[in-house]
């Protein structure tokens, strides 16, 4: 496999992670994509990040610091969105963006960094474990309406 | 690393609020914009950033290794002169993107692509602060006889017509300009600042990044609208915004977009000097291949919504037929948007004035290409003063009336004099004031 490159997500990187979306879920959602890419670039277009192979988008991770979220105040880098095609999984780009992602964390001042994974998502689970994330002592609640 | 947060001295920072009210009147909406389409964003601050943490040793040019100047005279002369043409022309767009945008700022037709249109307009104006805090706060008496508040003048007297660069000369001639110039020159500027943040001149290094964080936001600004067009132009034989509309609007941008480079043979001196890391041409071929990319994610998006009916593969795969000239069902070539040719339209640099046509046809017969031209180009601007100066030049140097020289310094319209303030109470944007330390500190709504 070619060198991974990490570099932070662009405007033209929307239409790659469609793809890798897609590929994952069936859906070509690309209205919704916009609106998240957009959401990062506009507020720390340096964090979220995209790992390209041969020059390609292969993956990508957006996320970003935010405090003071349900009664979390010290500043959090939260891990929102990623996705890596099925095509490069377990090459390491999932850790290579991982740890660009956290790195950029590190500088904008957040000293944790969490995130939320649904249960039935065994590999998500695992992968998040395998780069350090342990379980915290906050409790995921919900109310169906 | 984070930014450091600098006022200008409050002379100048209430000639920027000043010229705002003349030539900005939208700004105040902002801030009663803000929660709705920005929430949660950090405040805008009408103010200079300075990245910390940059580096401290020339990174580029004979003085590589060298520490990087942190006041002008610290400079070679020839280095401190073509750095502060740089700082001036870099201004000049700042101010001149503003004047732009805002003629065409009230008839949007889409409130959330004019609301981004709206912050990437306040984003300008701190750029253009930038440089003003670049010109005001150090000494470049060692290379120029301006003082500091004329040279401020100089920039805020600027109007379309009279700017440094021709991009910023152009009138809009819908809101849809403002979509187009922030994929198409916006990105320039991403190229312009990008380049810079090498340069010897410590300040201006520092002034890179958090120009950078929100130029970021500019050029998305001008794709996803494109990208939304385009998807309702796919679903929508009547769409408002028509795939012949926008290739049109490319015609009219990109060709400025490519001279803002700067001639495709130069730029090495600016590199030797430690000022940019890059020289023109291969700056400017980056962009194209950018520029490529873009048209590229536009069109699949486009391709998606008409044959939605097929697979990710198979609608790549017939995007990919369809560029190289194919036709599938139904979809051809033409029926997307693609870049001219680079040489095309070009008034300054290598291909000025050579009769080189959309898709790179050569012309011999200068009507001919002059109709060519006018056949890519938005109606609206056909009917402007610009292209007329460009018929006018185009004929000249085809016909050998016109040196090609003179053809391409010429411009429209040279006012670059006489734009004083329109208010009645000053004849200067720049008027004494008490001496303080800043602007007073306080940041502007929103």
């Amino acid at each position: 496999m070619a060198d991974v490159i990490i570099r932070p997500v662009t405007e033209l990187d929307i239409e790659a992670i469609c793809k890798i979306d897609e590929v994952i879920t069936g859906k070509y959602r690309p209205d919704a994509w916009e609106d998240r890419v957009m959401y990062y670039i506009r507020r720390d277009p340096d964090s979220s990040q995209v790992a390209e192979v041969g020059g390609k988008v292969v993956g990508f991770m957006l996320g970003e610091v935010r405090g003071g979220e349900f009664g979390l105040e010290e500043p959090t880098g939260w891990v929102e969105f990623f996705g890596v095609d099925p095509k490069a999984r377990e090459k390491g780009v999932g850790r290579a963006l991982i740890e660009a992602l956290l790195a950029r964390f590190k500088v904008k001042g957040a000293h944790v960094a969490r995130t939320m994974v649904r249960t039935q998502d065994k590999d998500i689970d695992a992968f998040i474990r395998r780069n350090g994330f342990t379980p915290a002592p906050v409790a995921a609640l919900e109310k169906r309406l | 690393m984070s930014d450091e947060i600098r006022m200008l001295p409050k002379a100048y920072h209430e000639a920027v609020e000043h010229w705002q009210r003349h030539n900005f009147p939208e700004y105040p909406e902002l801030a009663k914009r803000w929660q709705q389409y920005f929430p949660k964003d950090a405040e805008f601050c009408l103010c200079a950033r300075i990245e910390k943490g940059m580096p401290t040793n020339i990174q580029i040019g004979e003085k590589t290794g060298q520490p990087k100047a942190n006041a002008p005279r610290e400079l070679d002369k020839e280095a401190a002169e073509q750095l502060l043409m740089i700082i001036r022309a870099q201004a000049s767009t700042e101010f001149g993107s503003i004047q732009q945008h805002h003629g065409t700022f009230e008839r949007a037709n889409d409130p959330q692509d004019q609301s981004w249109v709206l912050r990437v307009m306040a984003e300008e104006l701190r750029h253009g602060y930038q440089m003003i805090h670049l010109l005001t706060s150090a000494d470049w008496s060692s290379v120029t006889d301006t003082k500091p508040e004329d040279m401020v003048e100089e920039i805020l007297n600027m109007q379309t017509g009279s700017h440094v660069l021709a991009a910023f000369n152009l009138e809009y001639d819908s809101f849809g300009d403002s979509i187009a110039f922030a994929a198409f020159i916006d990105r320039v500027g991403k190229y312009q600042l990008t380049m810079q943040k090498v340069n010897a001149y410590a300040p201006m290094a520092a002034s890179m990044p958090p120009m950078l964080r929100e130029e970021a936001f500019h050029l998305a600004a001008g794709v996803i609208p494109m990208r939304r067009w385009m998807e309702a132009a796919a679903r929508d034989r009547n769409a408002a915004m028509d795939v012949p509309t926008i290739q049109k609007m490319i015609g009219k941008w990109f060709g400025r977009g490519l001279e803002m480079f700067g001639d495709e043979r130069g730029g090495a001196t600016n590199v030797k000097l430690g000022l940019k890391d890059m020289a023109n041409r291969e700056a400017q071929d980056l962009y194209i291949a950018e520029c490529d990319k873009m048209l590229d994610d536009i069109n699949t998006r486009f391709v998606r919504a008409r044959l939605a009916h097929l697979s990710r593969d198979d609608g790549d795969a017939a995007y990919a037929r369809i560029k190289k000239g194919e036709t599938v069902e139904g979809l051809t070539r033409d029926d997307l948007l693609r870049l001219p040719d680079p040489r095309f339209f070009r008034r300054r640099g290598e291909p000025a004035f050579q009769m080189i046509g959309h898709d790179g046809e050569h012309f011999t017969d200068v009507e001919l290409y002059i109709a060519h031209v006018l056949a890519h180009l938005p109606e609206a601007y056909r009917a402007s003063i610009d292209v007329k100066h460009w018929i006018e030049m185009q004929r000249g140097v085809a016909n050998r009336t016109i040196e090609l020289k003179k053809a391409i310094s010429s411009m429209p319209r040279l006012a670059r004099v006489g734009g004083a303030c329109p208010c009645s109470n000053s004849v200067r944007w720049v008027v004494d004031a008490p001496e303080g330390p800043s602007g007073g500190g306080e940041r502007l709504n929103p």
